[in-house]
Formats: C-alpha cells, sequence, structure tokens
C-alpha cells in the first residue's frame, strides 16, 4: 500500500509539472503573452468571451504567484479553456471526442503487438542464434529505426493507393450515420485496420527485443537447469519457468514506452487522416490553437501517468514481494 | 580501444558504419553530387525521374534528388549535435547521481523520472509552437533539453554499481579527489552504455526533427528530409501520383535509421555478448544441440 501511495504522489507532482510548464511557456517568449496566447482568436471571439479565456490560464491582474494559482486551479477543477479555431467549443470535448478514436487504435495495436513481440522475443531467446532468431532481431531493428511517420506514408502509398486494399482516411465512412449497426461497424474496422497494423509493425520490434534480452539473461539460471533436469517438457520450462519471470521488466518497459506509442499514434493519425487526439493536434498546430495544443499535453500527462499506475497495480500482482514492502 | 577493434570484427557494425559513412560523404560532396540548386526552380511540377532528374522533381519544380543530398547535412548535423547533447548531459547527471548518492541522488533522480513520465513528443510539439518556426538549430537544441532523462536512469543504474568495486575503494582509500574517479575511474567502464546512450539518442533526434518538421512546426524554408516530408504531403504528392516526392526523403530516413540502429545493437552485443545472434556463440548452440543435452 505505502508503494501505491508513494506512487500516487509522485505522479502528482509529475502532472503539476506539466501545467506548470503550460503556465510558463507562454509567458517567458518574447512579447506580451497575451498576445501570444491568443493571436488566432482575430474577431471570432468578443471581448467578455477573451476575458473569460484569459481567467482560465491565469491571466489576471495580479503577482505571478497568484496567476500561478488561478491557473493551477482551473486546471484541477477540470477547466482546459475553450479552442479559438471551434470557439466556444471547450477544450476538454474536443479532445475527449477525438480520445475515443485515439484509445481505440492505440489499444488495439499496443495488445496485439505485445503480445505477438512478447511471444517472437520468447522463441527468439530460445532458438538463439538461428535463423528465426536473426530475423525477429532484423525485424526490431528495422521498428525501431524507422520513424512512424515513414512507415505510415509507406504503408499508406502500398496498400491505400497502389493496391487499393485499404480507404485512404477517416475513422469511417462518411456517408454512413454512426450507429450500433453491422455496416457502420464494419466500415470503422475498414478504416481502422491499416493505422492500426502500421502501430503494430513500429511496436512489435521493440516488445521482441526486450522480451528476448530478458530471457538470454535468464536462461543461464540454475531454477532452469533444475526445470530440465526434472524433466519437465521444453514448452513448460520455456513458458512457465523463463518466460514468467523474463515479463516482468517488459511489463515496466511497457510502462515506459507508452508515451512513444501515443506519440507514434499521433503521426500515424495524421498521416491517414484519423480523427484521433493526433489529428485534433495536427488541425491545432496549423491554426495555433494554444489552448488545445497545451490542453493535449495534460491529456497525455493523464494518460501516461494512468498507464502507469496500471503498471504499478500489475507489478504488485506479478512480483509479491512488493506487497509486503 | 577494445571495444573498437570488436566492433570492425562484427557483422552488423560494419553494415551500419558503411551506410553511416555514405551518407556522410553524401552530405559533404552535395554541390559536387548535383548541379542544381536545391532552392531554385529547375524543371516543371512533379516531373516522374529522369536523366535530367534522378529522382523526379517537387510540386515547386526543385530537383528531388539534389534536395535529398542537401538534406542530408541538416538530418545529420541536427541528429549529432542533439545526440551529444543528451549523451553529455544524461552521462554527466547520470555519474554524479550515482557516485554522489544522498540528498544529490535524489534530487536528480525526482526530476529524471519526472521527465520520463512527461510523454516527450507532445512536449516538443508545445514547445515548438510556442516558438513558431523553429529552426534546426533551435529543434536540436530543444531536444537535447527535453530528453536526457533515458540516459541518465541507465547511467546512474551502472554507477551505483561500479562504485561498489575494489579499484573504486581504493582509489578513494588513496584520496583521489571525487571528480578524478567520476572521470578516470567510472567513466570509461561505462563507455559502452554512453555509446549506446549517443546513438539511441541520435536516431531519436533525427525521428523527432523529421516529425516535428513534418507536423508543421519547422522552418519551411530550411532544406531538411522533415521539410520534404511536409511540402510533399501538403502537395498531396501521393493522390496526385507523385510517389517520388514523399518516398525519396522516406527511404532516407529509414535508411540513416537503419545505419545507426545497426551500430547500436553491435555496441550492444560487444558489451553483452549472450545476446549475440550468430557468430561464436552461434557455432557453440549448434554444438551443444548436435550433442545429447540440450544446454
Amino acid at each position: 500500500m505505502a508503494f501505491l501511495l508513494r506512487r500516487l504522489v509522485f505522479y502528482l507532482a509529475a502532472f503539476i509539472a506539466a501545467a506548470t510548464i503550460n503556465f510558463f511557456l507562454p509567458r517567458l517568449m518574447p512579447g506580451d503573452p497575451i498576445q501570444i496566447m491568443f493571436a488566432g482568436a482575430g474577431s471570432n471571439l468578443s471581448m467578455e468571451n477573451l476575458n473569460a479565456l484569459k481567467l482560465t490560464f491565469g491571466f489576471i491582474d495580479a503577482p505571478m504567484g497568484q496567476q500561478y494559482l488561478a491557473y493551477l486551479q482551473s486546471v484541477f477543477t477540470g477547466d482546459l479553456g475553450r479552442s479559438i479555431k471551434y470557439f466556444p467549443l471547450p477544450v476538454t470535448e474536443l479532445l475527449a471526442r477525438a480520445l475515443v478514436w485515439t484509445v481505440g487504435l492505440v489499444g488495439s495495436a499496443t495488445i496485439v503487438s505485445f503480445i505477438l513481440g512478447t511471444l517472437l522475443g520468447v522463441m527468439a531467446a530460445w532458438r538463439r542464434g538461428t535463423r528465426f532468431d536473426a530475423v525477429v532481431s532484423l525485424l526490431a531493428i528495422l521498428s525501431s529505426s524507422v520513424p512512424a511517420v515513414v512507415i505510415s506514408l509507406t504503408m499508406l502509398f502500398v496498400f491505400g493507393y497502389r493496391l487499393g486494399w485499404f480507404p485512404n482516411g477517416y475513422a469511417a465512412d462518411p456517408m454512413l450515420d454512426p450507429a450500433f449497426s453491422w455496416p457502420y461497424i464494419a466500415s470503422v474496422l475498414h478504416h481502422g485496420a491499416l493505422p492500426m497494423l502500421t502501430l503494430v509493425f513500429v511496436l512489435t520490434g521493440g516488445f521482441a527485443v526486450t522480451m528476448r534480452n530478458n530471457m538470454i539473461n535468464l536462461l543461464g539460471e540454475d531454477y532452469i537447469v533444475m526445470g530440465r533436469a526434472k524433466g519437465l517438457s521444453e514448452n513448460r520450462v520455456m513458458l512457465w519457468y523463463a518466460a514468467r519471470n523474463a515479463l516482468l521488466p517488459t511489463v515496466s518497459s511497457l510502462a515506459i514506452s507508452i508515451g512513444t506509442i501515443l506519440s507514434g499514434s499521433l503521426v500515424t493519425e495524421v498521416v491517414f487522416n484519423y480523427p484521433g487526439l493526433g489529428n485534433t493536434l495536427y488541425q491545432a498546430i496549423l491554426a495555433r490553437d494554444y489552448p488545445v495544443i497545451q490542453g493535449q499535453l495534460l491529456i497525455m500527462t493523464a494518460a501516461m501517468l494512468a498507464s502507469n499506475f496500471v503498471v504499478d497495480l500489475s507489478y504488485v500482482l506479478l512480483d509479491p514481494r512488493l506487497k509486503k514492502a | 580501444m577494445r571495444l573498437l577493434s570488436q566492433l570492425l570484427q562484427n557483422k552488423k557494425a560494419m553494415v551500419g558504419v558503411v551506410i553511416l559513412v555514405l551518407i556522410i560523404l553524401v552530405a559533404i560532396f552535395a554541390p559536387v553530387l548535383s548541379q542544381y540548386s536545391p532552392t531554385q526552380r529547375v524543371g516543371r511540377p512533379h516531373q516522374p525521374p529522369s536523366l535530367e532528374h534522378w529522382l523526379g522533381t517537387t510540386r515547386l519544380g526543385h530537383d528531388v534528388f539534389t534536395r535529398l543530398v542537401y538534406g542530408a547535412r541538416v538530418s545529420l548535423a541536427v541528429g549529432f549535435g542533439a545526440g551529444l547533447m543528451i549523451a553529455l548531459i544524461g552521462t554527466v547527471l547520470g555519474i554524479i547521481a550515482g557516485y554522489k548518492g544522498g540528498v544529490v541522488d535524489e534530487v536528480i533522480n525526482f526530476f529524471t523520472n519526472l521527465v520520463l513520465v512527461i510523454p516527450n513528443l507532445p512536449l516538443l510539439l508545445v514547445l515548438a509552437a510556442f516558438i513558431g518556426q523553429a529552426s534546426p538549430p533551435v529543434i536540436a537544441v530543444i531536444l537535447g533539453l527535453t530528453s536526457w532523462a533515458w540516459g541518465v536512469r541507465v547511467t546512474r543504474s551502472e554507477t551505483l554499481s561500479i562504485r561498489q568495486r575494489d579499484y573504486v575503494k581504493s582509489a578513494e582509500m588513496l584520496g583521489e579527489p571525487g571528480w578524478r574517479i567520476m572521470t578516470f575511474e567510472i567513466f570509461p567502464n561505462l563507455i559502452s552504455i554512453v555509446g549506446i546512450n549517443f546513438i539511441g539518442s541520435v536516431i531519436f533526434a533525427v525521428i523527432s526533427e523529421a516529425t516535428l518538421e513534418f507536423l508543421g512546426l519547422g522552418d519551411p524554408n530550411t532544406v531538411s528530409w522533415g521539410i520534404m516530408l511536409y511540402n510533399a504531403q501538403n502537395a498531396s504528392a501521393l493522390s496526385v501520383g507523385a510517389w517520388w516526392d514523399l518516398l525519396s526523403p522516406c527511404f532516407a530516413l529509414a535508411l540513416l535509421g537503419l545505419g545507426l540502429a545497426l551500430i547500436n545493437f553491435a555496441i550492444d552485443e560487444v558489451a553483452n555478448p549472450r545476446l549475440r545472434t550468430g557468430g561464436m556463440l552461434g557455432r557453440w548452440t549448434r554444438m551443444v544441440r548436435a550433442g545429447e543435452g540440450k544446454l
């Protein structure tokens, strides 16, 4: 319990740090921060609305300390301001709509590639030095070094434009009404398949190589020899003796890589014109819609912290020693 | 030095070094390789590859091949510049935290973990968005300042174990000052980790620069692979069938990333021989397999 509590306090500090960056960035830039923040507002915001927006971001007639507290207060009450491009849509609502698509895409891709990568890594380590191992290593090198932009664009070119197997954009056929019906769901799956496969390709290699290296370091342990000496089957030793223990560091590397996964999905969504967080953010960057750009940093940080916490919980389950600590 | 000679015998490292040297030579001799200027209109828009324009032209009539060879300079400069900065900060902080321990360690460790849980690309996007159109040197600096955390974590944990070794203890006993122990006793033993951190950071910086520029946060007047992607995407290169415009920088980025990653995997294998895929160990495993016992 103390372990989890400590982690929670740390996550709170991390979230405040992200909010602090948001608060100070416009104020550190040369020029008038209010001008910078709301440059895109132009004439479509009335004085009244602009003042409300200023208040949310802590631009009040008070010393810096109070401005900071005012900003933190609006962040912690869930008020991230309003989008300037889509005024008066609140940033939280804009991002929440997009988040649904991103979570679906990233979630399914992460689960598939984690299982696939872990299995490949286990088998590559078990058959170390064979051709299978070499192929897995090559795949890992490729997927860890080629930028996600490049993989996305190439996949889109080959499967979207040349072969025409998959659509080139959107999350579903725009002609269909969103409903819980078979044509709509099929359309969603068809549109999501290519971005998901791209993400799976980007992610699998990393999981495979972490698992492989962990496994290899464990294969020399005495209990592996013991398992063999007892006459257990190869598969049992591989999965229940070696893989089970190698999984722990892999799970923690999953937590660290969630940032990378989200980043990868940002780019993939832009390339495939998929209406998730990435694309929303891209539109916001083009329009210099700062409240949205700042809001996504907070949402992404929150997502990262939440997934880290889930990993902490699973750690306690996987490693019984932590329960007592 | 032993690390270097071992690296030269590693097949992966050799392929990686050849790719990297090739790209560096292309970057240096860019004006010799192409007769055109990378920023001037030299042909009709979106011409397919031909003898005059080896990789075709962009929508603005720039020669794609010329932009590609000049763009290599920016990718390499940003990659190695930012990579050096990330590795330097990571190594120095990591060794200090690991060796000094106590409050110093706790402070450094706290900030490292903090930076690790704030997602990197979204943070970079916010920074770049406020800067406006970030030129390559600016991108290199913000990458350097925001991405050192992983290096600190790895270096620190390795330093923690080295600190306990006898030669460090005896150096302390002899009264060597702390900075000397850190630079001459601990650092040389971290060289493979620093190498992996450095090359990994270069890959990260190359990828991030291209990504930021692709997303429209770069300075559109620079000649770089990321800006080429950005321009090609804005010109809808794929839907009008001008694949050469988009796929050329894609291929270049993939090649550079591959070369660097091969070097990185090779360092890892040399430093940790059990991870090797072939060579000596492969022969040994096959020998064991041929025999009766499995291990």
